[in-house]
C-alpha cells in the first residue's frame, strides 16, 4: 500500500526537479545548441544556395546536378528560402547576454 | 530593518506583481491565445526560429538578461541611501520592469518575430531604426566604459584577483576543448572545469603569487599619462587583449566555454551568499543610513576626515537614481533580447508572462540582494564609513566582493577565500560581457560603415576600431558619468520600448496606459538625467582645473549625452506624430 501524500508529494518533487535541471539547461548548455545549429544552417544554406541559388535568381550549378539533389532537399526549401530572405539588421543579434 | 525581511518584501513583491498586477493584465489587455501558432512554429527552422520549452527558456531569458548591472547598479544608488534603492527596484520592476519585457516578447509573437529596429521603422519612422542603432552601439560603447573600468581597478586593487581570473579563462578553453573536440561528457566536463577553477581562485591567494602581481601593478604614484596610473593602464590593457581574443575568435573556442565555467563560478557564489544571508539575518547596520540626502553627497552623510580621496555629490536623486539603477529594475536591452530572441521560441503564447514577467521579477530579487551586499554586507563588518572608503577609493566591485564574503563566511567560507572569490566573480561577470560586446561593434561598424569603407568589414580592423574607442573611455573621465550615461543610453533603448508597444496596443484598439505612462516616465527622466549629466561634464571642463584624461574623458561623455538627447528629442517628435496618426485610426478600445 502506498500512501497517496507520500506519492502526490513525490510526484511534486519530481516535477520540480524536472523544471529546475530544464531552467539550468536553458542557462547553460541551451546557448550552446543555438550557437552549433546557427552554424550547421549557415553550411545548409550555403549548400543550397550553391545548389538551388536559381530559386533566388542565383544561376549557379547546371539543372542536372539540382535534379538529382531535388528530392533531398525538397523539405528544407520553404525555410531556407524565407530564412534567406528575411529581411535582418543589428537587433537581430541582441538576443545574447551583454547586460 | 532586517535582511531577510528585506529579501521577503522582495519576494512579496514578486507575489504580489506576477501573481496580481501581471497576471490581470495578460488575462484582460493581451488575451494569449494557445491556439494561435507563434512564430516559433510558424517558420521554424531549427535556428532562429525554433519552439522551445517554457522552463528552458526562462532559464535562457533570465542569463540573457541577468549580469553586471543588477548587481553594481544598486551598490551605486545606495549613495542616496538604501531605501530610494530599494523602493525603486520593487516598484520600478513592478509597474515598469516586467511591462517592458513581457510586452516585447508579446510584440515580437504577434507581429511574426519582426525585430525591433523592423518595428520601429514601421510603428514609428525610418528615421527610429537608426536612432535605435546609435543608441545600441553608444549603449555597447557605454559598457566597454564603465565595465573595463571596474575590471581593471579590481584586478589592480587585489593582487589575490588576476591569477584566478586567468585561470578561470583557461579552464573555459579546456572545457571547449573537451566539450566541442574531445566530446567528453558536459557533466564531467563541468565537474573537471568547475573543481579546477576553484582551486585556481585559491591559488591566486598564495602570498609569493599577490606579490607577483602587486610588483606587475606597481606603485599607485607612477602616471603613465594625466591621472592614469600605470596599475591601471596595464591592467585596462590586458582587459583588452582578453577582449581581442574573445571578439575574434569562433564563439565556441573562447566565449562560449568560458562563460559556461563563468556561470558556475557566479552562480555557486549567489547560491552560497543567499544561504549565508538567510543563515546570518543580520538586522541593518544603525550607521548605515536609510536616505542620506537628495544628490547622494556621501561626505555630507559622513564624516569623510579619514578617508584619503574624496568623493563628490552624484547628482539630485530624481531623475539620477532611475538611472543608476537600470538593469535589476527596466532596462532597455531586455526588450531587444525579448523581442529578436526569446519571442521567437516561444512555444505557446501563455508562456510569454512566465518567461518574461518571471525572469524580471527574479531579476529584483537578484537587485536586492546586491543591495543587501552593500548595506548588510559592508554595513555590519565596516560600517557606513567602510562603504563610503570603498567607494571613495573607486572600488565598487570592492563593495561586492567583501559583502559577499561576509554573507558566505556564515556557510563556512572563510573570508581569505571569500574576499578574491567575490572579486573574480564580479570581474568574470564584467569580462564575459565586454568580448561580446567588442563582437557586437564590430559587426555594427561593419553594417554602418562597411559599404561605404570595405575595412570595416575586416574582423581585426573592426575589432581593433572598437578596442581603441574603448581604451579612449576607459583610460579617460569619471566612472560614476559614465555609468549614468550607460543607464541612460539604455533606458532610451527601454523607452523606445514601451512607445512601440504602446502603439501597437493602440493599433490594436487595446487599453494602452499600462505601458505609456511608464514611456513617458523613463522618457522624461532618462532625458533630464542626461541633461543633467552633460552639464555637470562641461561645466567641470569649465572650470579647469582637471588632468588632461578627465577633460578629454568629459568632452567625450558630454558628446555622447548631447547626442543622446538630441536622439531622444528627434525620436520623440517622430512618436508624438505616430502617438496622434494611431489614435485617430484606432478602433475602440477592447
Amino acid at each position: 500500500m502506498t500512501n497517496p501524500l507520500l506519492t502526490n508529494l513525490l510526484t511534486n518533487l519530481k516535477k520540480t526537479a524536472k523544471m529546475i535541471g530544464e531552467m539550468f539547461y536553458g542557462a547553460t548548455i541551451y546557448e550552446m545548441m543555438r550557437e552549433l545549429n546557427k552554424e550547421r544552417a549557415q553550411l545548409e544554406h550555403l549548400f543550397i544556395l550553391i545548389v538551388f541559388g536559381d530559386l533566388l535568381g542565383v544561376p549557379i550549378l547546371p539543372p542536372y546536378y539540382t535534379l538529382r539533389l531535388l528530392p533531398y532537399v525538397m523539405p528544407n526549401i520553404t525555410g531556407w528560402r524565407r530564412s534567406m530572405l528575411r529581411e535582418r539588421d543589428m537587433t537581430d543579434l541582441c538576443d545574447q547576454d551583454i547586460t | 530593518m532586517n535582511a531577510v525581511l528585506t529579501l521577503l518584501l522582495g519576494f512579496a513583491g514578486i507575489a504580489v506583481g506576477y501573481g496580481i498586477y501581471a497576471k490581470s493584465l495578460n488575462k484582460t489587455v493581451i488575451q494569449p491565445d494557445d491556439n494561435k501558432a507563434t512564430p516559433a512554429k510558424m517558420y521554424m527552422d531549427g535556428v532562429d526560429f525554433t519552439p522551445a520549452n517554457r522552463n528552458v527558456l526562462f532559464g535562457y531569458q533570465f542569463k540573457s538578461i541577468a549580469a553586471l548591472g543588477p548587481i553594481v547598479g544598486p551598490i551605486v544608488a545606495v549613495r542616496w541611501g538604501w531605501l530610494p534603492a530599494l523602493l525603486w527596484i520593487i516598484f520600478g520592476t513592478f509597474f515598469i520592469g516586467w511591462v517592458q519585457d513581457y510586452s516585447s516578447i508579446i510584440l515580437g509573437v504577434r507581429e511574426d518575430g519582426q525585430s525591433f529596429g523592423a518595428l520601429s521603422y514601421r510603428f514609428i519612422s525610418p528615421r527610429a531604426r537608426t536612432i535605435l542603432l546609435t543608441f545600441i552601439y553608444f549603449y555597447l560603447l557605454l559598457i566597454m566604459g564603465a565595465f573595463g573600468k571596474i575590471v581593471g581597478y579590481d584586478l589592480m586593487s587585489n593582487p589575490a584577483v588576476p591569477l584566478g581570473v586567468f585561470i578561470v579563462i583557461g579552464i573555459g578553453l579546456l572545457a571547449g576543448q573537451m566539450t566541442y573536440k574531445w566530446k567528453m561528457d558536459i557533466i564531467m566536463t563541468s565537474i573537471i572545469t568547475v573543481v579546477l577553477a576553484f582551486i585556481g581562485i585559491w591559488l591566486g591567494t598564495l602570498d609569493s603569487v599577490q606579490n607577483f602581481f602587486a610588483a606587475i601593478s606597481g606603485s599607485p604614484d607612477q602616471i603613465v599619462f594625466g591621472s592614469v596610473t600605470r596599475a591601471h593602464f596595464v591592467w585596462s590593457l590586458i582587459v583588452l587583449v582578453i577582449c581581442y581574443f574573445g571578439a575574434v575568435l569562433p564563439i565556441w573556442r573562447w566565449a562560449q566555454p568560458i562563460n559556461y565555467v563563468a556561470f558556475w563560478i557566479v552562480f555557486l557564489g549567489i547560491l552560497a551568499g543567499t544561504i549565508g544571508l538567510f543563515i546570518w539575518h543580520p538586522a541593518f547596520p544603525a550607521d548605515f543610513p536609510a536616505f542620506t540626502n537628495w544628490s547622494g553627497d556621501l561626505c555630507a552623510a559622513t564624516d569623510c576626515s579619514g578617508i584619503e580621496k574624496t568623493v563628490g555629490a552624484i547628482g539630485p536623486l530624481w531623475p539620477l537614481l532611475f538611472v543608476t539603477i537600470a538593469c535589476g529594475a527596466v532596462s532597455g536591452w531586455h526588450s531587444l533580447v525579448s523581442s529578436s530572441g526569446t519571442a521567437r521560441q516561444l512555444e505557446k503564447e501563455s508562456d510569454a508572462l512566465f518567461v518574461g514577467g518571471g525572469a524580471m521579477f527574479m531579476e529584483m530579487f537578484l537587485a536586492v540582494l546586491a543591495l543587501l551586499t552593500a548595506v548588510v554586507g559592508v554595513g555590519v563588518s565596516k560600517g557606513f564609513a567602510g562603504y563610503v572608503s570603498l567607494v571613495a577609493a573607486g572600488k565598487n566591485a570592492g563593495v561586492f566582493a567583501v559583502g559577499l564574503s561576509e554573507m558566505m563566511s556564515h556557510v563556512g567560507v572563510p573570508t581569505s577565500f571569500g574576499l578574491p572569490y567575490g572579486s573574480v566573480f564580479l570581474t568574470l561577470m564584467a569580462l564575459t560581457i565586454m568580448y561580446l560586446v567588442v563582437r557586437f561593434m564590430r559587426v555594427a561598424s561593419a553594417e554602418f560603415l562597411g559599404d561605404k569603407m570595405p575595412l570595416f568589414k575586416n574582423t581585426t580592423f573592426g575589432t581593433l576600431v572598437a578596442l581603441v574607442l574603448s581604451a579612449l573611455v576607459i583610460w579617460t573621465g569619471f566612472w560614476v558619468r559614465i555609468w549614468v550615461l550607460f543607464g541612460g543610453a539604455n533606458q532610451l533603448m527601454a523607452s523606445l520600448a514601451l512607445l512601440l508597444v504602446t502603439l501597437w496596443l493602440m493599433s490594436q484598439g487595446k487599453k494602452y496606459m499600462w505601458t505609456l505612462l511608464p514611456f513617458l516616465f523613463m522618457f522624461v527622466t532618462t532625458l533630464y538625467a542626461l541633461l543633467l549629466t552633460a552639464i555637470k561634464v562641461f561645466s567641470q571642463v569649465l572650470a579647469g582645473g582637471l588632468p588632461i584624461d578627465k577633460v578629454v574623458g568629459n568632452i567625450l561623455a558630454g558628446a555622447i549625452a548631447v547626442y543622446l538627447i538630441i536622439a531622444a528629442l528627434i525620436l520623440g517628435w517622430d512618436a508624438y506624430k505616430s502617438y496622434k496618426k494611431f489614435r485617430s485610426e484606432a478602433p475602440a478600445e477592447a
